[in-house]
């Protein structure tokens, strides 16, 4: 039992503890519940409580993605294509770059070690604002023909803070002298580090792809100035469609979206299970 | 560098790649600099601090007042909620309850910011969750307005900043040794005693670092108060958008960022200085 942080009897102190607690978990989860339980609604609008109960939002929304209404500007399988497509090239790039800067970080000097991960670091904590209208000033200035690296290219920036702090988890476990093994049995350097450490490694560059993915799936902000009518995202399509009004069928993809980073997040909190923290 | 495998010039080409990666960034933060200092509005051209100048107005002032303001009080919310969530999560000894948990607080952070927003226009809306629920209990006639004000998009702010505070504690909470606590129970002080005078003292550096992170990200906010708080409440993010989507005011916009980027750095270098100081004070 733990003393002192949540006694079993302790009268005010235990309360007060467990109200906060709870309120904490109240303003995390209330949204994301009342979008679930909406979407099940059978009524045109959005009124709560809903009165009856229905999938019929969710069949619109395979209707959405089957019947291709090549009418509409920017359709929503093309958003979603983009997004997912944006989302796997961020993870394999950030994910590869990342792996032998981690390894780098690792076995290098330990003074550069800490100034590189606040290094990396910074993109966590830069406005998402000037990040995104910096990157707008940049496309534009140059006048280049980016496509979706317009949007791949910031996004990078972004979850390399993420990826970085998985690898870096990882490599603490591995020691030095598993590969110097290696190498004495006569394994050359490179070959060592691509048997050895990168499978023992596994583990965090998983998580880092899968925070890689989640992150650059769900990012709105430096999209919001980034992307064009060509190339725009799922959030974006999401946007442009409720910024009037609140469309039922559109909470029904919110809960696809919201289902699918919960099954990524169990994932990563599998993978990472107690013995690094999530970022 | 006794336990170091690599030369530097291996460590700099295993490296390499990263900072190619990353570099694009760091050009943005010089030409938003650049941009700043540009004595045009709409291209770099000459160097001029009138960007800067233009944007010593009340309107601006007030924008710099209320962004400071929400950040500060979404901040001191979310720690206050986040260090007795930390206590639950190192507390709890199911995994089911302890990863539902965890999936429950990270949720908010990571989650496309719209579904977010549907969530808390669905629960404060005029017809929403809140308000249908107080009328038939009768406690209200008309219906509040949470959305679209300071206060929908302070419930937003602390929600998705919560995340942030949570976990860095976490990782403190589980450093702090059993012994401790034992000790002053022990000795017999109470509840809010040991969390005074032990726990906290304890946490002070985690507690420091997780309110300047959510802080930052608070200040930075752009799709809370675009989604929640309409065109009224104009926190700075939003109102350097307007400078250039109506405006096109490009250099007044990165002046503004400027700012913003100033602001913040300040403050987690103050909170950096600050847990240097407190933690030399206990070891001392």
């Amino acid at each position: 039992m733990r003393v002192g942080l949540l006694p079993a009897q302790g009268g005010s102190y235990r309360w007060v503890m467990l109200t906060l607690a709870t309120m904490g978990i109240l303003i995390s989860a209330l949204p994301v519940a009342v979008v679930t339980l909406m979407s099940f609604s059978a009524a045109e609008t959005s009124g709560f409580p809903p009165s009856e109960f229905s999938l019929r939002w969710y069949g619109e929304v395979a209707r959405m993605f089957s019947n291709e209404d090549a009418s509409s500007a920017q359709s929503v399988v093309d958003s979603t294509l983009t997004s997912l497509l944006v989302a796997v090239i961020v993870m394999m790039i950030s994910t590869v770059v990342c792996v032998p800067l981690a390894y780098a970080l690792a076995r290098g000097e330990r003074r550069i070690r800490a100034g590189m991960e606040l290094l990396f670091t910074l993109p966590l904590v830069f406005p998402l604002v000037m990040l995104g209208i910096a990157f707008l000033l940049i496309a534009e200035g140059l006048a280049w023909e980016l496509g979706i690296w317009r949007i791949i290219i910031p996004h990078i920036a972004l979850v390399l803070p993420f990826v970085l702090r998985n690898c870096l988890s990882a490599m603490g476990g591995i020691s030095v002298e598993l590969e110097e093994a290696a190498i004495s049995l006569g394994a050359p350097p490179l070959r060592a580090i691509w048997d050895i450490v990168v499978p023992l490694m596994k583990a965090g560059i998983l998580a880092g792809l899968i925070f890689a993915l989640i992150i650059s799936f769900n990012e709105f902000t430096i999209t919001f100035f980034m992307y064009t009518i060509d190339v725009s995202t799922l959030p974006i399509w999401m946007y442009s469609r409720t910024v009037s009004s609140l469309d039922p069928s559109t909470l029904a993809l919110s809960v696809y979206i919201i289902a699918a980073d919960v099954i990524l997040i169990l994932l990563v909190d599998k993978l990472i299970a107690g013995r690094a923290n999530l970022f | 560098m006794s336990n170091s495998t690599l030369t530097r010039k291996q460590a700099l080409a295993f490296a390499a790649p990263a900072f190619i990666a990353i570099l694009p960034f760091f050009v943005a933060c010089l030409y938003i600099l650049r941009f700043s200092l540009s004595g045009e509005q709409g291209r770099i051209e000459g160097f001029s601090i009138d960007a800067y100048r233009n944007l010593m107005t009340p309107f601006f002032g007030r924008s710099v007042w209320l962004t400071l303001r929400l950040a500060f009080f979404a901040t001191v919310i979310a720690l206050m909620m986040a260090v007795p969530l930390a206590f639950l999560l190192t507390t709890l000894k199911r995994p089911v309850a302890r990863r539902t948990l965890t999936v429950i607080i990270l949720l908010p952070m990571i989650l496309n910011l719209l579904v977010q927003a549907y969530g808390w226009i669905l629960l404060l809306g005029p017809s929403g969750a809140l308000n249908t629920v107080l009328r038939n209990l009768g406690i209200i006639d008309r219906p509040l307005f949470l959305l679209f004000n300071e206060t929908g998009v302070l419930l937003g702010l602390i929600q998705t900043s919560l995340p942030l505070a949570v976990f860095p504690i976490v990782s403190a909470v589980r450093a702090i040794s059993q012994e401790h606590l034992e000790a002053a129970s022990s000795l017999g002080a109470s509840n809010w005693r040991i969390f005074r005078d032990v726990t906290l003292p304890l946490l002070r550096p985690a507690l420091l670092g997780a309110a300047s992170i959510c802080f930052a990200f608070n200040a930075s906010a752009f799709a809370v108060p675009l989604l929640l708080g309409g065109r009224r409440v104009q926190m700075m993010g939003v109102a350097i958008r307007d400078m250039i989507s109506p405006l096109f005011n490009w250099s007044g916009a990165a002046a503004a960022g400027m700012i913003l980027i100033v602001m913040t750095l300040f403050l987690m270098i103050f909170s950096a200085w600050l847990v240097r100081l407190t933690t030399e004070k206990t070891k001392g």
